[in-house]
């Protein structure tokens, strides 16, 4: 009997082993304490510890920021004893949608994360996942220091600090805009006579990867353009039901972009490519134009383009509409702090936050890496690029700027937005139908209230 | 032998730990899985319960059953495209006398590497511009034959299959491969004095002695091809516009893209459900065929 108790507890001892090994977050037993008796404390010799930053830079073309992360790290670590960062680099639509997702379900994200402002910081602040910041701001004075976080501000907290902003606009090959005699348009007909005469020449005028996963990428082009044609207001009522997607602004928006495609203007592969390899068409000269986020300036300038020195930026042209003159651009996306921190984690991460968001490091990820700053008072840009001056100029001229349509709807709209956009480019619907489409889909979403 | 078996405490010291992993894997996701279907949850709230509405929704929903019907494509390519080659090339590879090993590692091959790698790889063959697929088809002066492979909804989905295909052929080729050389020698050597030679040798002999190994890779096949995810998700993530969309990456999608948890979970359901009568039907077909098949 004795024997086979012996063997029941092996087997239960097993089946725990077992399971323990699914826990993903064992915790160690409790340190040793230390033996002797003598009570004199050990001075500053803190007990080490590691905080995990989850960053998204992990693309070749953000080495740089990849090396200023660290490089911000390792002086915090200094400051902070015991302290000991882990960077976790993840790609950005991983992190989004599955992994920082899954762990938000879970409560095991880690301290500091790559957060996007709108819809995710605000189901993630409900859920209590988020630190609000207000007090650390005040604390280190940079509270007043940001121009704007709208996106990341819930209920009058700040749940996430933006590291830089975007705007969104054509980039140009000035060599190639040279060589078929054009210059910068100013109007919609004045865009569609450059890319003639571009396609002229046998030059692809715009370049586009809005293949397979990579729907959102055409429209960024029909945002601006149904914004520019309806204005700004249209696209804040979408989510409400004020406005409709079957209002003349948005038929004429995907009417243009549809033309676009049927006259060649825009890469007749669209829909066989990912976004990255439309972007390449670009900055290896095969292209003209791109309709892109400021982001992309880090790749048109990188080791791989040959376009560095020869691009340049306009915002979409006039297309003679209430919205002309507006730009695309926010500050959606930084850093997020996890609610649930130990003591001395907080400590890193407030030293962390004093290190990184301030202007010398602003202006750092400005000049190496094209980033337009989140913070004011980045001046004397000596060093930066032809391209990211002709992005602060495009920016600083517009009449005002109007967030991404994403961050104004709901998930189910904007997904359905991406599939009937590229259903409009495969000339598979009609311009009519598309909005009836998305007007059905924003009306289920509000029914639904997701 | 017979004394291990009736001494209960070893009984469990063998089966215990396999029966905690198979609860732990498998019977207890399961069951979360179907609590969840029947919520209404974003993955990040509390789930609130709405019955059996996200089933009805699935049933009702036009994309879930383009899902459907491009996984029914999948099977029938798999059993009716797939399957027949890899039997008619196992039986010519079984014939080769020199260089087998040879012939046996190269169809093999494939199957070795990892899907995500294969789904990368092709997805380079079939690229517009410097894909190798379109590249031949110039050199070879069949330029009108190009295509965007995986941006056209009338190829993206076949491009799939074939793709899929030709990873695992090479691995039910092994598989039939040792079925056949399993074969006793004295039958085959029986028929051929009886005079089956060449495909009557193969149709009359060969594939009825192979029958349980066809058995099984066409049962593999099908339910490996009710619960494909991986390739479709890298090679066109469902796309253009949703018509290679799969159930498993519909699901993913509602899961992932749309945080719509519970809707997601109901899909699960739905797709065990369906592959398990998919796969009861194969069974059945099966069972009373091979009973012909003895007379």
């Amino acid at each position: 009997m004795k024997k086979s108790l012996t063997l029941l507890m092996i087997v239960a001892l097993m089946g725990m082993l077992t399971l323990a090994g699914c826990s993903g977050s064992s915790k160690p037993a409790d340190p040793p304490k230390e033996s002797g008796g003598t009570t004199t404390p050990e001075p500053e010799k803190a007990e080490s510890f590691d905080v995990v930053i989850r960053h998204i830079n992990v693309r070749d073309t953000a080495k740089a920021m990849l090396k200023q992360l660290e490089e911000v790290s390792a002086a915090t670590e200094k400051e902070v004893p015991g302290l000991k960062f882990k960077l976790d680099g993840v790609e950005d639509t991983v992190n989004r949608d599955v992994k920082l997702k899954a762990e938000m379900t879970s409560g095991t994200q880690p301290p500091l994360f790559n957060l996007f402002g709108g819809d995710d910081t605000i189901k993630y602040a409900k859920a209590g996942r988020l630190l609000a910041l207000n007090d650390m701001l005040t604390e280190l004075g940079i509270a007043d220091a940001f121009f704007n976080l709208r996106e990341f501000t819930v209920d009058g907290k700040i749940y996430g600090l933006p590291e830089s902003g975007y705007i969104e606009g054509f980039f140009y090959n000035k060599k190639l805009f040279e060589d078929a005699g054009v210059t910068v348009p100013k109007t919609w007909d004045e865009l569609l006579a450059v890319c003639e005469a571009l396609k002229a020449k046998g030059i692809t005028p715009i370049a586009m990867g809005d293949g397979s996963g990579d729907g959102w990428v055409a429209n960024m082009l029909v945002n601006s353009l149904f914004v520019g044609l309806g204005g700004p207001a249209l696209q804040d009522g979408f989510a409400t039901g004020a406005t409709k997607w079957t209002d003349p602004a948005v038929v004429e928006a995907l009417k243009r972009v549809q033309d676009l495609k049927n006259k060649g203007y825009i890469d007749p592969n669209v829909l066989g490519l990912k976004y990255s390899q439309g972007q390449a068409n670009f900055y290896t000269g095969k292209a003209a134009m791109l309709f892109d986020g400021s982001w992309a300036a880090n790749a048109i300038t990188g080791d791989t383009s040959t376009v560095k020195d020869v691009s340049g930026f306009f915002r979409l042209p006039d297309v003679g509409g209430p919205g002309d003159g507006y730009i695309n651009g926010g500050w959606s996306n930084g850093f997020g702090v996890s609610a649930n921190l130990k003591e001395n984690e907080l400590k890193a991460v407030k030293a962390f936050i004093k290190n990184w968001y301030n202007v010398e490091q602003q202006k750092r990820s400005l000049i190496e890496s094209s980033r337009i700053p989140a913070m004011k008072g980045v001046s004397n840009v000596e060093g930066a690029t032809e391209l990211v001056k002709s992005l602060g100029e495009s920016q600083g001229s517009a009449k005002g700027a109007f967030p991404a349509f994403d961050a104004l709807v709901q998930k189910s709209v904007k997904v359905t937005l991406e599939q009937t956009v590229q259903e409009l480019l495969g000339g598979k619907i009609t311009p009519e139908k598309a909005a009836e489409r998305m007007q059905q889909a924003q009306e289920k979403a509000i029914k639904e209230g997701k | 032998m017979n004394k291990i078996l009736r001494n209960r405490v070893a009984y469990m010291v063998f089966v215990v730990p396999a029966l905690v992993l198979y609860i732990t894997f498998y019977l207890i996701p399961l069951f979360k899985s179907l609590q969840y279907s029947v919520t209404s949850w974003d993955g990040i709230t509390a789930p609130v319960y709405n019955g059996v509405d996200n089933f009805i929704r699935a049933l009702s929903d036009e994309k879930f059953w383009v899902a459907f019907k491009n996984n029914i494509y999948f099977v029938l390519f798999s059993v009716f495209i797939q399957v027949p080659i890899i039997i008619v090339v196992s039986i010519l590879v079984s014939g080769v006398k020199r260089l087998l090993d040879f012939y046996k590692l190269t169809v093999f091959m494939p199957s070795i590497l990892s899907t995500a790698s294969i789904a990368v790889i092709w997805q380079f063959i079939y690229s517009p511009d410097a894909g190798l697929l379109n590249q031949i088809l110039k050199a070879a002066g069949l330029e009108t034959w190009t295509r965007l492979w995986l941006g056209d909804e009338k190829t993206a989905f076949l491009s799939v299959l074939v793709t899929n295909g030709w990873q695992w052929t090479g691995f039910y080729i092994v598989l039939v491969l040792a079925g056949i050389f399993a074969i006793p020698k004295e039958i085959l050597e029986a028929g051929e004095i009886d005079g089956a030679v060449g495909w009557r040798k193969a149709w009359l002999l060969t594939i009825p002695l192979i029958r349980p190994v066809i058995v099984v890779t066409m049962l593999l096949s099908i339910t490996g091809a009710m619960k494909a995810l991986d390739i479709v998700l890298i090679m066109t993530n469902g796309g253009p516009f949703g018509s290679s969309e799969v159930m498993a990456t519909y699901m993913y999608q509602q899961a992932y893209a749309l945080g719509d948890f519970g809707y997601a979970n109901a899909i699960a359901i739905i797709i065990t459900v369906f592959t398990a009568i998919l796969s009861l039907i194969y069974h059945l077909v099966n069972k009373k065929t091979s009973k012909e098949a003895e007379y």
